[in-house]
């Protein structure tokens, strides 16, 4: 297939789901027009192989999504910023999930030592947890020490996403939920990570970022 | 912690909307297996997308629905309103990975009409954080003040900014030097604007001549190989 092919594809194809999204829920599009009710924030990576709403089996309106390079938060990203704040305060989504997923090329590249030019700033993130859990990443097989990588990024993730008043304000005022989930590319199934954490932490994080 | 019959209502209902996602994910996976039993055999091997898709993190666009593509077919960035700022490292990074390690063919910047974003944009009202982010529209109504204000129709103005907006996405795409060098190389990527339409679910393309766009970004903007790293 050459190159313009592909893309004319894509629009074929677009014409074709259209046309039977229309016949299957008439209701949809009218609907959507009128505005957005998402429940789920979803904060995911950018790999091809890890489509939220398909792999959700949801449909559109019911994700609010952004998708990054190896689903990295930075605190003073003002794109994932500006995500959370519009999807948490103005379109007060009840969930907010952050996916990771197996075989990532970000956490691979972060288990590395190559230069990368403007990725590795980027990536930074994922070398300080490299950093901080070395021992146990290299006690692993280079395969579970990538899956381990990428708990600890979405855990991390976890981490800044409850350091951010708008979320915290949400938890408190009407019960938002957080959620970690490790995507596996080879068999498509979603998994649910254990992010429970002792009450003192809550408290501690409650007194350090809660802004009025 | 005593928790009212309300807030235990709410939290019911929250722990049945997850569920219902697993749910769902496993149907998926069971369809999926079912037409074709490798499929995710190969996914496991790794991603070969020909595309990059850049949209707006609006609910009611998904990408691969709206393209009609599968799982490994397209790499995807969403933000609000579709934005590539160009001091951006979070949309810039996804380029840089899509362009220089996976060689994406076509890059897509996918606006919708109806979008928030840009509506805010239009709006004299101050919303905190989205202030600097959006901020980036305002920029393209000022490159564009003359045409947009003499638009009388107010849904005609805004549908109009939503295209402008699009257009100068892919000239940011264009100015890095990722897309640059690769194209001068393999004659690929290529970037496309097009516009989603939820009234209908139909994309539509604004033709972005990129032939065009690149010779006219490249008296200032030009960035040949040399510094392989580079952005």
């Amino acid at each position: 297939m050459t190159s313009q092919d592909r893309l004319t594809t894509a629009l074929n194809r677009n014409k074709e789901w259209a046309a039977q999204t229309a016949q299957q829920h008439p209701d949809l599009f009218p609907t959507l027009a009128a505005g957005q009710q998402p429940e789920i924030l979803w904060i995911g990576c950018s790999d091809s192989r890890c489509p939220e709403t398909t792999m959700l089996g949801l449909k559109p309106g019911d994700v609010f999504v952004h998708r990054n390079i190896a689903n990295v938060l930075h605190a003073a990203d003002l794109s994932s910023s500006a995500v959370i704040e519009y999807a948490v305060h103005h379109l007060r989504v009840r969930h907010v999930v952050i996916c990771g997923h197996t075989c990532c090329g970000g956490v691979a590249a972060a288990m590395g030592n190559k230069q990368l030019g403007i990725l590795d700033p980027w990536l930074m993130p994922l070398r300080q947890l490299r950093e901080q859990h070395l021992a146990t990443l290299q006690s692993l097989s280079p395969e579970e020490a990538m899956l381990r990588l990428a708990e600890l990024n979405v855990q991390e993730g976890l981490r800044l996403l409850k350091q951010k008043n708008v979320v915290l304000e949400a938890v408190e005022q009407r019960g938002l939920q957080l959620h970690g989930l490790i995507y596996d590319v080879g068999s498509g199934v979603l998994r649910p990570m254990d992010t429970d954490e002792p009450e003192e932490a809550g408290k501690a994080r409650l007194i350090a970022y809660k802004t009025e | 912690m005593a928790q009212s019959p309300d807030q235990q209502t709410v939290r019911r209902y929250l722990q049945q909307s997850h569920e219902r996602i697993f749910e769902n994910n496993r149907k998926w996976v069971a369809t999926k297996t079912q037409s074709d039993p490798a499929f995710f055999d190969k996914l496991a091997e790794g991603q070969q997308p020909d595309y990059l898709y850049i949209g707006c993190s609006d609910s009611r666009v998904p990408a691969n629905e709206i393209m009609g593509l599968d799982a490994g077919e397209v790499f995807v960035h969403r933000n609000i309103a579709n934005l590539v700022p160009t001091v951006d490292l979070n949309v810039m990074s996804v380029i840089n990975y899509a362009v220089r390690h996976l060689r994406v063919k076509h890059i897509v910047v996918c606006g919708h009409y109806n979008c928030g974003g840009v509506q805010a944009a239009l709006t004299p009202t101050d919303l905190g954080i989205l202030n600097p982010w959006l901020r980036n529209i305002r920029d393209v109504y000022r490159l564009h003040e003359q045409e947009l204000d003499q638009i009388t129709d107010d849904t005609a103005r805004f549908n109009r900014l939503v295209e402008l907006n699009v257009i100068e996405s892919c000239r940011n795409i264009i100015k890095t030097a990722a897309v640059q060098q690769s194209y001068q190389e393999n004659e690929y990527p290529i970037v496309h604007g097009w516009v989603f339409d939820l009234k209908v679910g139909l994309l539509k393309d604004l033709h972005v001549d990129f032939e065009a766009t690149l010779r006219d970004i490249k008296k200032i903007y030009s960035l040949p190989s040399g510094s392989k790293a580079s952005s």
